[in-house]
């Protein structure tokens, strides 16, 4: 039996650590993907949001020190987001002084205008949850059988039907159901965890 | 129980016990089949593992989208592949260089062509290639040959892992043909800017220079000359680039460039950093190398302006002048933090010999604020140019003005008044006690600091900022509590009386109740209690 995974409060933790590196790449491994994407939704495109990714990692590692643990869950989540907002909306609109920060690329329509606040935390929660999916997909993926995870991935995420998935791993349709079942169940202990 | 003959039948238990993976394979099996037929239990299966608002979401949030970035996401979730390789999670930082880079080496040889010259690796771009000189976090160096002009090149071809990023060739190609535009004595020249199989280059010219750091990593300190000399040429070099608005964003020794004994200063990489940034963090979402020279407001993610440079080009002159680094700590992490946070300890008191104006000068460019460094690297190459010339003819050259500073003249007060004490009883235990009351005031007043700050929770930099501000804006002398401190022999005197009883007192505390007479010729600070005691 592998002992049991770090919550990720306790991941918030050894981030604030300093010299806790791994933890920091832990946490930048999940959020990244969420701030680029964010980004990515706002209308920036692929560099863009990358500078912005980064630059939100950035100014978090620097204040995640003042970020009080006691507090409610969920609230470094919400303080998170709002760094990353804070940092979208000035990326939308402030161009940086350089030119070396590259031209205005905002050249892809707006998913929704940047005042609107209440669809900006929906937009926040959405990725927010999404990278913590992820994140358990990923941690999840190594305790099952190739074939287990295709049928769950295949059937649940891409959308084809237990009978081509089936045939495409050849086994029989009552595996295929069986398994998915079980990926799916421990998909979502795992995004459990780590809110829990 | 294993020999169920409903096997046929439904049976919730087994379901479950199927989910948790505790059955036998022969258990499982039959749950399988009977899973085949009865859309009761598949229905029971799938609402047991989850309900429908999860499966939604594991659905939603799993698959990607427009909004992926192909280089990370999707490598996590895609690997049913056929073949069925795990590939689980992104690479750390510290793989992407010692795996991916030396890959990009080997892979030299597959972008050559070939040539006619034995003697030659093979071509690239219209170059014979002689061999390959080394390779960073952008790419591959390359020497060549250009028969047309009889001349020796280096080549920099972008890492074909970079240059499968558009946003990073892009900014390559751009900055480097910014970079091209430059010309100046103290700017590596660019001859061109090109592509090839997909590849974008850079040709600067061959030369056999050696970085700064490693003169640095061989001598350690420079002369003060050499400080001078090198900082005023960088300083000039990066006035120049700022002057096309063109920033360096990653000033280091390792960038600074020496001429073959001389100390001829030449800046290369401008703007290539960026490049590597956008490559790099596409896999790793952290810093691409170490941020031992950047600028708090890199380390802060925010933008990067001309003034960055200046705060780099601090950081170059303190590790010339001391041989070490100013912001130090075990991780890149830290380090950030150290930038944004902390004071670099006064380069004085690593080397006493060195000018307090230096440190006067470097402090200005390490300050926090972008506002509070010197103006433009302009104003910093003609004030370092001023300085060498002093140190060079000191009796025929004055020190220039902008470096008599007020942080160094509170040194020289206090250090007056510490010979004075010192002098008028010249023992250690005057010191050792004049030193603990110090402590003990600058422990009162930044205390009291602490306590007028309406936050107490702020970041440590605020107290620092605001004690370091409130040390440099004594503009009348008068109004320094140390200079009216000194205005009188007699406080001298009767702070020396009080230190006489608080040091006995100390020595009753210490001795315990038989009080012996004090600062007697018998006694000697280093001779512990015990050994007084005995008769």
């Amino acid at each position: 039996m592998a002992p049991l995974p770090e919550t990720r409060s306790s991941l918030l933790v050894r981030v604030r650590n300093p010299s806790d590196a791994e933890a920091w790449h832990e946490f930048a491994s999940i959020y990244r993907p969420a701030i680029y994407r964010l980004a990515r939704r706002r209308g920036l495109q692929d560099a863009d949001a990358e500078d912005l990714a980064q630059r939100v990692l950035v100014s978090v590692s620097g204040a995640i020190q003042t970020w009080e643990k006691d507090e409610k869950r969920g609230t470094f989540r919400a303080w998170l987001l709002r760094v990353a907002r804070n940092a979208i909306i000035n990326a939308i609109t402030r161009r940086p002084p350089d030119i070396a920060m590259g031209g205005s690329n905002a050249s892809e329509p707006l998913d929704m205008p940047h005042t609107d606040e209440e669809a900006i935390r929906k937009l926040v929660e959405d990725e927010h949850r999404r990278a913590v999916f992820r994140w358990a997909a990923a941690e999840v993926r190594s305790e099952f059988h190739d074939t287990t995870w295709k049928a769950f991935y295949r059937t649940a995420v891409d959308g084809i039907s237990i009978e081509d998935a089936a045939a495409e791993i050849d086994r029989t349709t009552g595996s295929v159901y069986a398994a998915r079942s079980r990926v799916m169940r421990r998909l979502k202990a795992k995004v459990l965890e780590f809110q829990g | 129980m294993t020999a169920n003959p409903q096997q046929g039948e439904c049976d919730q238990r087994k379901l479950h016990g199927y989910l948790d993976d505790t059955l036998s394979e022969s258990e499982q099996l039959r749950v399988e089949q009977h899973l085949c037929q009865c859309e009761s239990c598949r229905n029971v299966m799938r609402d047991s593992a989850a309900d429908q608002e999860w499966w939604g979401e594991a659905g939603e949030y799993l698959r990607n989208d427009r909004w992926d970035d192909v280089a990370t996401t999707s490598v996590v979730m895609k690997n049913a592949d056929p073949d069925g390789t795990p590939q689980v999670g992104d690479e750390p930082a510290s793989e992407f260089s010692d795996r991916h880079l030396p890959l990009a080496m080997r892979q030299v040889r597959e972008w050559l062509d070939p040539t006619d010259d034995p003697h030659m690796l093979g071509r690239f771009g219209g170059y014979e290639i002689v061999g390959i000189i080394g390779q960073g976090g952008m790419g591959v160096v390359m020497k060549g040959y250009e028969p047309a002009l009889n001349r020796f090149v280096a080549i920099k071809v972008l890492a074909p892992l970079l240059a499968s990023s558009g946003a990073a060739r892009q900014r390559f190609a751009r900055e480097a043909k910014a970079t091209a535009a430059v010309l100046h004595d103290n700017v590596i020249p660019i001859h061109r800017v090109d592509e090839t199989h997909d590849l974008p280059y850079l040709v600067m010219p061959y030369v056999a220079d050696a970085p700064l750091q490693q003169r640095i990593d061989q001598e350690g300190p420079l002369p003060l000359v050499a400080v001078l000399r090198i900082g005023e040429q960088i300083a000039a070099g990066l006035a120049a680039a700022h002057s096309h608005g063109l920033v360096h964003r990653d000033i280091k020794p390792a960038n600074i460039l020496l001429e073959n004994g001389v100390e001829r200063v030449r800046i290369t990489d401008f703007g290539l950093a960026r490049a590597a940034d956008d490559g790099s963090l596409t896999r790793t979402g952290v810093i691409a190398g170490t941020p031992q020279y950047m600028s708090p407001e890199q380390a802060r993610g925010e933008s990067v302006a001309a003034r960055s440079d200046l705060f780099s080009l601090g950081s170059v002159l303190y590790v010339m002048a001391t041989g070490r680094l100013p912001f130090r700590a075990e991780t890149s992490y830290g380090i950030l933090r150290r930038i944004i946070d902390t004071e670099p300890r006064p380069i004085r008191e690593i080397n006493p010999q060195l000018p307090p104006w230096l440190e006067t000068i470097i402090a200005k460019l390490h300050a926090k604020t972008i506002q509070d460094r010197y103006a433009s690297a302009e104003e910093v190459a003609d004030l370092l140019r001023r300085c060498l010339a002093h140190v060079e003819q000191p009796m025929s050259l004055a020190l220039p003005d902008e470096c008599q500073s007020k942080s160094a003249e509170h040194r020289s007060t206090f250090g007056e008044i510490w010979a004075k004490v010192a002098k008028h009883r010249p023992t250690r235990v005057t010191m050792t006690v004049l030193g603990a009351v110090t402590a003990l005031s600058l422990l009162i007043v930044g205390r009291a600091t602490l306590l007028n700050q309406p936050q107490l929770h702020d970041p440590p930099s605020r107290t620092v900022d605001q004690a370091a501000a409130a040390r440099t804006k004594v503009d009348d002398p008068a109004d320094d509590p140390a200079v009216a401190w000194d205005g009188s022999d007699g406080e001298i005197e009767r702070l020396w009386q009080d230190f006489e009883t608080f040091e006995s007192q100390a020595q009753r505390l210490w001795d315990g109740p038989p009080a012996r007479p004090i600062n007697t010729p018998t006694w000697q600070p280093s001779t512990t209690p015990s050994q007084e005691s005995n008769p």
